[in-house]
């Protein structure tokens, strides 16, 4: 699913994640807002985009900490009821950056807490993406994330297509050329 | 083969299916008399009065809407015949009836163009989305069984429209719960999560419909 010309891919990594430097970096102090010199010293807390971070960590230049929307508080909401939690205000590109950390975090259990809130969702969107009215823009969109909201998508367009087909007047398009009036005098 | 509205998604639009649905045979009884017509597709005809005569549905409403023919809707287009599917079809949740792979377009097509050859055309129409509601239910509630482990879905006897609508809903989802579900996301090894396995096509199916 994740290609290099993936926009959503690009944009997933664009999400800052707070990592710890394990080394001091110098010439970097751009990074770090609180650094007095141009340099981030060790054990610097620092809010960097995600595509940094992986390979920080890959360099073992830093370690990461997990983003708020995978704390356990997070989890525990999860675990209540995964239907009902607000994705989208918390990170738009939640599965897209959950995987992207998994490689790179301590954490065994992020990629299973990834596959419950897809199983968990998932009903839900199905059971809404096939009955939504056509017009509205549902309320459940408001809690999806971007990954969910185009699953969500898949199914609402193509129901709404077969309505539309089913409704239809006639089907026999017109050609341009068929409709003109024929000019009275031909040169 | 896919359709040319969406060239992204590689799925047909509802125009699209109707099209291929055309192709279907069925029985018309001309009223004029007319030689054999050499098609590409074949040869139909000869024509005569009153003799029934098997031509394409693309065929037959073109003669229709030149009023030279009646057409005989097909054998399961009766309300008996509707009436039982319909029967069968809710008193088992599992699996679905055997209908034509075309019949909600071949049904569409036959309302709108030959309407007074149907007969009790009310009811047949209400029992055909009867069917359709029921039938798509079914599908819903099978996706809901649609998890991890899922590599492939079987719908036996599901007609093309009904494919045509579940089709991008389902291919993203089993996309979904492909990705999250493999190997390095879920056991935490140490490679890269973008290099995924390719589906290997041995692994056992899950049947969604069981016969």
């Amino acid at each position: 699913m994740s290609s290099y010309y993936d926009l959503d891919d690009l944009l997933a990594e664009e999400e800052t994640v707070s990592v710890v430097f394990r080394v001091a970096a110098d010439g970097v102090g751009i990074l770090d807002p609180g650094s007095e010199d141009n340099n981030v010293e060790q054990g610097a807390k620092v809010d960097v985009p995600l595509w940094l971070a992986q390979d920080l960590c890959q360099r073992q230049a830093a370690f990461i900490n997990l983003p708020g929307y995978f704390s356990q508080r997070v989890r525990k909401e999860m675990q209540a009821d995964p239907g009902c939690v607000d994705i989208r205000t918390r990170c738009p590109y939640f599965y897209g950056v959950g995987c992207k950390l998994v490689p790179i975090t301590n954490d065994a259990t992020l990629g299973s807490f990834l596959l419950y809130t897809l199983r968990g969702r998932y009903k839900d969107i199905l059971s809404k993406a096939h009955s939504a009215a056509i017009s509205s823009t549902p309320k459940v969109m408001q809690i999806l994330s971007r990954e969910e909201t185009m699953l969500f998508q898949a199914g609402r367009d193509s129901m709404t297509a077969f309505k539309r087909w089913r409704v239809e007047g006639t089907r026999m398009e017109r050609a341009a050329v068929l409709g003109k009036k024929r000019k009275s005098q031909e040169l | 083969m896919a359709g040319q509205s969406n060239l992204q998604l590689s799925v047909f639009s509802a125009a699209e299916v109707e099209f291929l649905a055309e192709d279907e045979q069925i029985d018309i009884v001309p009223n004029v008399r007319m030689d054999t017509l050499h098609m590409i597709c074949g040869d139909y005809g000869p024509f005569r009065p009153q003799i029934p005569v098997k031509v394409p549905l693309w065929l037959a409403i073109a003669l229709k809407k030149r009023s030279k023919c009646r057409i005989q809707p097909p054998d399961w287009m009766t309300v008996e015949k509707l009436t039982q599917v319909l029967e069968d079809e809710r008193e088992a949740p599992r699996e679905f009836q055997p209908l034509p792979f075309h019949y909600v377009e071949i049904s569409r097509l036959l309302f709108d163009h030959a309407r007074e050859d149907i007969s009790d055309p009310y009811l047949v129409r209400s029992l055909l989305e009867d069917i359709r509601d029921v039938r798509f239910h079914k599908v819903e509630s099978g996706l809901e069984n649609l998890s991890a482990k899922t590599h492939a879905v079987k719908l036996k006897n599901l007609a093309a429209m009904e494919v045509n609508i579940v089709r991008p809903f389902i291919v993203r989802a089993l996309q979904c719960f492909y990705k999250h579900d493999s190997e390095e996301l879920v056991k935490q090894s140490a490679s890269e999560v973008e290099s995924q396995a390719v589906s290997s096509d041995r692994v056992p199916r899950r049947t969604l419909r069981p016969r």
